[in-house]
């Protein structure tokens, strides 16, 4: 179960692409290497991109490797403007052209949904998604095909506001790098589910910083198998009093693949009566696969809830025994109980055709994997 | 007919010996009940039916409806009739019992070449079967066994065995954790489901309560891994008025009293 073996893939490439050193902590379990690779892609074919559009009023966006396809995208409220760059390692490549949903007081957009595709290479895009006091907005996003995909999200939300974000990666290849950054004023949620069910590496980094009586969701659930490497690492920031926040990971590993969850949630000095909630949980299927968990909590303030579970483990054999023992085949018993691990964290998109799209993803990555 | 014959049944777990020669034949239309101490093997025998992983046979037979038992896979053995009812059964957090329950039924019946139930009429069955076990229909949608009392548990394992209406039940102490109301009301689901002439039932009880309701046909006392002796609904009287102790010295050899 250790990661010696891939540490030293492809010492060079990373430094050819002006990539982060997995030498640094935060860094340290992110697949350099993969997304070096994904890069050096040869071009394929462009996937159909229709099946993933759900079914939902309002703006549909797809791009193809970064770039608008304006024939078969609807902007309704988006808009495409130019980001300058961010200091991430990896967001600050995607600048440039993007696009923004900005939403003024009180107002109401119907869902946002952003198709990316990929044909091989590698492709950046920046976005914001800005909402004003009490306006709430709905986006989901979707990833297919194959290459690196890199993007660079910024989300700022007023008084009030509410965003809920739900991000499937489905890429067959390649890898996918998102960096999120969300601020959250006075009363403000964000629920940000992410769902890794492709054969892509990926990473996923973020960073919340809740202001006064602010709620924030991040979470979601990695799906591995093969040689894939998928990870998220971020972090929750309580700048002011009365937040609330909570980070539900699960992770499922196949095969030799390795699964990383680092959640950190932060408590300023004067931040007092936060309340933050940590769960990270990984399963594996195989022995073979790795599961790392890192959880961390760095609370500065005295009067705060922060409670936080990590725990690795594998299905349970008494379990499945008992479900064969009702006539249930083996795979079918794992993939059921493997659904159970993961609905929790995917039970928190609230709208029902986006919850049961990704539902059936899950469901269909399983199917592959048992 | 004979539906169940197990012969010089030798089965050991993580290398060691549970069974030692345990022969056996149940014929259709027959409840037995098998008796006898704590740690005798009377679960593992169970479980060796079912096909348990990690529970493996060394030597000997069991023919059930005239096939190898143990070429089957533990849900094949379930789609050919067989219903193993446990003495603990497992929470599974996240599982409905309604999901699971259409799942292994519809498994079983997809097995036979029938049509699956409907939601709709899966629902309608599953409640049916819980009112019958004066089982809260509300229980069919939480998680399977998940926070449910003993009894609860034991009742539900009725539940199941009533939908899944199985040709052959193993029903590893059924009656612990009941009540007296419930013994009754699961005593009578057992004859009412179990009792036909082409359905038989192995019943592992330690007491003579639960069979003032199911009246066995012969009962076993397993003591040691091996069948030390049988006789009729009266051996199983003798054995709750004098204990295992008065059975003769090849029982108390094995019981080590
Ligand atoms: N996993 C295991 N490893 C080693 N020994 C085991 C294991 N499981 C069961 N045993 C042993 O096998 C023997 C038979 O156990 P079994 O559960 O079949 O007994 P039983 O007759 O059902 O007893 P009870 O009346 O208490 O339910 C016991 O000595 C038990 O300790
Ligand atoms: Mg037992």
């Amino acid at each position: 179960m250790a990661l010696s073996a891939q540490a030293w893939r492809r010492p060079s490439v990373p430094e050819l692409l002006d990539l982060p050193s997995t030498r640094a902590e935060a860094w340290r379990w992110a697949d350099m290497g993969a997304l070096s690779a994904a890069a050096a892609l040869a071009p394929i074919a462009r996937a159909e991109h229709e099946e993933h559009f759900l079914d939902l009023p309002g703006a549909r966006l797809l791009f193809v490797n970064g770039v608008l396809d304006e024939v078969h995208s609807v902007l309704d409220r988006v808009t495409l403007i130019e980001h300058v760059a961010g200091d991430h390692a990896l967001g600050r490549h995607a600048q440039g052209t993007g696009w923004s949903l900005r939403l003024d007081t009180d107002a109401a957009a119907d869902p946002v949904q952003v198709v990316h595709v990929a044909t091989g290479g590698e492709n950046h895009l920046p976005a914001e998604i800005v909402l004003a006091d009490d306006a709430v907005a709905t986006v989901v996003e979707t990833f297919v095909g194959a290459g690196w995909s890199n993007r660079a999200t910024r989300i700022a939300l007023g008084r009030s506001a509410r965003l809920q974000r739900s991000v499937r990666l489905l890429q067959a290849g390649g890898f996918v790098s998102l960096r999120e950054e969300a601020e959250l004023g006075s009363g403000a949620s964000l629920v940000s589910v992410f769902l890794g069910a492709g054969q892509a590496g990926s990473r996923i980094d973020g960073q919340v910083v809740v202001g006064e009586g602010g709620y924030a969701e991040m979470g979601g659930a990695l799906l591995t198998a093969g040689q894939q490497r998928q990870e998220c690492a971020v972090r929750v920031r309580h700048a002011e009093p009365n937040g609330q926040s909570h980070q539900l990971w699960r992770a499922v590993a196949a095969d030799t693949s390795v699964a990383s969850l680092a959640a950190a949630v932060e408590v300023a000095r004067h931040a007092q009566k936060t309340d933050g909630e940590q769960s990270l949980r990984g399963l594996l299927l195989q022995r073979t696969a790795t599961v790392n968990l890192k959880p961390e909590l760095e609370i500065f303030a005295d009067d705060v809830k922060c409670a936080h579970g990590a725990t690795v483990g594998e299905l349970d054999t008494r379990a499945l025994f008992y479900m064969q023992s009702r006539g249930i085949p083996k795979p079918r018993a794992q993939a059921i109980l493997t659904r159970a691990f993961v609905a929790d964290a995917l039970d928190r998109i609230a709208s029902e055709p986006v919850r049961e799209a990704f539902a059936a993803d899950a469901d269909a990555w399983l199917d592959g994997a048992l | 007919m004979t539906m169940l014959v197990i012969e010089n049944l030798h089965a050991e777990i993580d290398g060691k010996p549970i069974l030692k020669g345990l022969s056996l034949e149940v014929n259709a239309g027959e409840i037995h009940a098998i008796m006898g101490p704590n740690g005798a093997g009377k679960s593992t025998l169970g479980y060796v039916l079912g096909g348990r992983p990690g529970y493996e046979v060394t030597d000997g037979s069991i023919t059930f409806d005239g096939q190898d038992l143990l070429e089957l896979e533990p849900h094949e053995r379930a789609a050919a009739g067989l219903f193993l009812g446990f003495q603990y059964p497992v929470e599974i957090p996240g599982v409905s019992n309604v999901q699971f329950l259409r799942e292994a039924l519809n498994a079983q019946r997809g097995s036979r070449d029938e049509k699956p139930l409907s939601g709709g009429e899966f629902l309608k069955l599953a409640r049916e079967e819980a009112k019958k076990l004066d089982m809260d229909a509300e229980m069919l949608k939480r998680p399977v066994n998940v926070g449910f009392s003993g009894g609860e548990k034991k009742r539900n394992e009725m539940v199941q065995m009533g939908i899944v209406d199985p040709k052959f039940a193993i029903l590893d102490e059924t009656d612990s954790g009941l009540d007296i109301d419930a013994l009754r009301i699961v005593g009578d689901g057992i004859n009412r489901i179990m009792r036909k002439p082409d359905k038989a039932v192995l019943l592992i009880t330690h007491y003579q309560r639960l069979l003032d309701y199911v009246q066995p046909d012969r009962v076993h006392v397993l003591a040691d891994g091996r069948i030390v002796r049988s006789g009729g609904p009266e051996l199983a009287l003798e054995l709750e008025r004098e204990g295992y102790g008065a059975l003769g010295a090849g029982v108390e050899a094995a019981v080590g009293a």
